[in-house]
């Protein structure tokens, strides 16, 4: 698939890649590409952007297999770095976390859980878990997008650090309280993954959390 | 209203005198440096710290003409750093403030990294990214607090290249070596590469360098491919970080600031997102007693003062747990 030739649109700058907006038949398509980045070696800049090309669109696809809200993949251009996938309708949740009601945030947290409870379960660890990375649906659960850090792993630790990640997302850019959002989210979590896998995973994410520098009790 | 900054949290002994407009009016430093192949080892730079102490002090309070001038706050950093290292300057500033009855000002050397920083780049409300020896963290300021946004998991970005340039037997400080050797350097070999998220891991890579490192790889090559990769890593969550919290300036401080690899890199990603970037000039980039003296001089100011018999020091002590009210900057 040549996505040089696609009639697209830019419709966001992200840290890695740039997704663009087009249309291939009947379907609204989002391709990503990663782009060249100035400031890192040519040789090291070419292989993670391939690596993680071919990553993404594989793990996308299990995610999607397995039963989790994520993007179908349409197509893959190895060639020019770029993963062509369904449009998503909805809202990013970093943006709209904090106009909701208590509730309302924690109903969303609590299907985050499940979400993420199902990419886990299928031994998908997302890798970059914010809540950049959350799209909320008008019709539907949540979305899980950007699988660019996505690894395949069965490992407390691995699925630690999405739960770790998610939370420190939660701390650092919103105004809801932490604790509470996160209570939900395990209760999610829990119901897909049981209390097992839930209650080893959130184990490890709280130590992780204490792994940082200067932490008085380890 | 004149503040002196005394820093002693690791090799460095410092004395500094900034002024109520944020001018440097003097800034003395000693670092202690250990032989080649060894690493700093506490109580000999304590030592160190405690035998320069007087000359330092008394230095940094003249003029150029000889005078002596009396601060009106004494500063001191309290943490976070080596034990015995931080007693020394505690104790120092602990007697200036009694004997000159003046209040005593407790600073976090990391906060005190970024306001120096903020100071000379008039930066308002940054992402600060800070690299040293003892911290390697992508923050933003948020209600009274520097919030981490990414940091190390494991060890720090100045670790790093500090126990790399042992293993290769390369003088300390190890950045500045590498660096000079990368220069020499052109084949990328392939390293760890580790970014999880917003945080990166480095113990990995000095594992698989150290271990090329004895297999007799090319010096120049491993030093360059070392300095690349642990750049790029950082620089991606940087560049994660600037995405999500939209900032639009990125701030560069603390010792590894001064590599110039390292600064065009992160420049590059601030110019990328349309943001400014501001690396600490390089003579303010370590560890030195002009940041401990800008930061008390702004804590003061804030209300934070601290008596004599409380005057702990805290050798692990989080930058996020700090209240810095001060920021944004006016």
């Amino acid at each position: 698939m040549d996505t040089a030739s696609l009639n697209s649109t830019l419709l966001h700058r992200g840290a890695e890649a740039d997704l663009s907006l087009a249309t291939i038949g009947p379907w609204r398509v989002v391709v990503k590409r990663r782009v060249r980045k100035e400031y890192r070696n040519p040789i090291l800049d070419e292989r993670i952007r391939h690596d993680r090309t071919i990553s993404e669109a594989s793990v996308i696809h299990e995610a999607k297999t397995a039963g989790a809200r994520v993007p179908s993949i349409v197509g893959v251009d190895i060639e020019n770095n770029a993963i062509v996938m369904t449009h998503l309708a909805g809202t990013v949740a970093r943006e709209c976390l904090d106009d909701m009601g208590k509730s309302e945030a924690q109903k969303l947290l609590r299907s985050i859980g499940e979400q993420i409870g199902l990419l886990h379960t299928a031994g998908i660890v997302h890798g970059d878990l914010t809540t950049s990375n959350v799209i909320v649906s008008p019709s539907g659960p949540p979305f899980i997008v950007d699988f660019g850090m996505s690894r395949r792993s069965i490992e407390a630790e691995d699925r630690g650090v999405d739960l770790h990640l998610l939370q420190r997302s939660i701390i650092a850019s919103h105004r809801q309280n932490p604790s509470s959002m996160m209570n939900s989210m395990i209760r999610g979590y829990e119901e897909i993954t049981g209390m097992k896998v839930a209650s080893s995973t959130w184990r490890k994410a709280r130590e992780i959390a204490r792994r940082g520098r200067y932490f008085a009790i380890r | 209203m004149i503040c002196l900054g005394i820093e002693s949290t690791a090799h460095t002994f410092g004395a500094s005198l900034v002024d109520a407009n944020d001018r440097i009016l003097t800034n003395v430093n000693s670092t202690y440096r250990p032989p080649v192949g060894v690493g700093i080892h506490p109580r000999k730079a304590s030592e160190h710290h405690a035998t320069v102490a007087d000359d330092i002090v008394r230095t940094a309070l003249s003029t150029t003409d000889g005078s002596a001038i009396d601060p009106d706050i004494i500063a001191y950093a309290a943490g976070p750093g080596l034990g015995p290292c931080l007693r020394v300057g505690a104790t120092v500033g602990r007697a200036l403030s009694s004997f000159l009855k003046k209040p005593l000002v407790p600073v976090h050397h990391g906060v005190a990294h970024l306001d120096i920083a903020m100071s000379i780049a008039k930066a308002r409300d940054p992402l600060a990214v800070l690299v040293s020896g003892g911290h390697t963290s992508i923050l933003v300021h948020v209600g009274k607090k520097w919030r981490v946004y990414g940091e190390t998991q494991d060890i720090t970005l100045g670790n790093l290249l500090d126990m790399f340039g042992r293993e290769a037997r390369l003088p300390s400080p190890g950045g500045a070596s590498v660096g000079r050797e990368a220069m020499k350097g052109q084949n990328l070999i392939k390293l760890p590469y580790t970014v999880k998220g917003n945080d990166v891991a480095y113990s990995g890579l000095l594992t698989a360098a150290a271990t090329l490192l004895r297999k007799q790889s090319n010096l120049a090559d491993l030093c360059f491919s070392l300095q690349e990769t642990a750049f790029s890593m950082l620089s991606e969550a940087v560049e994660r970080s600037l995405v999500q919290t939209r900032r639009s300036e990125v701030l560069l401080a603390g010792g590894v600031a001064a590599s110039p690899r390292l600064r065009e890199m992160i420049g590059s990603v601030a110019e990328d997102h349309g943001s400014s970037f501001h690396p600490v000039p390089i003579e303010y980039s370590g560890d030195c007693g002009a940041q401990i003296a800008c930061s008390g001089r702004l804590a003061f100011e804030s209300g934070v003062k601290i008596s004599i018999s409380d005057s702990f020091v805290t050798p692990r002590w989080r930058m996020d747990e700090v209240d810095v009210p001060w920021i944004p900057r006016a």
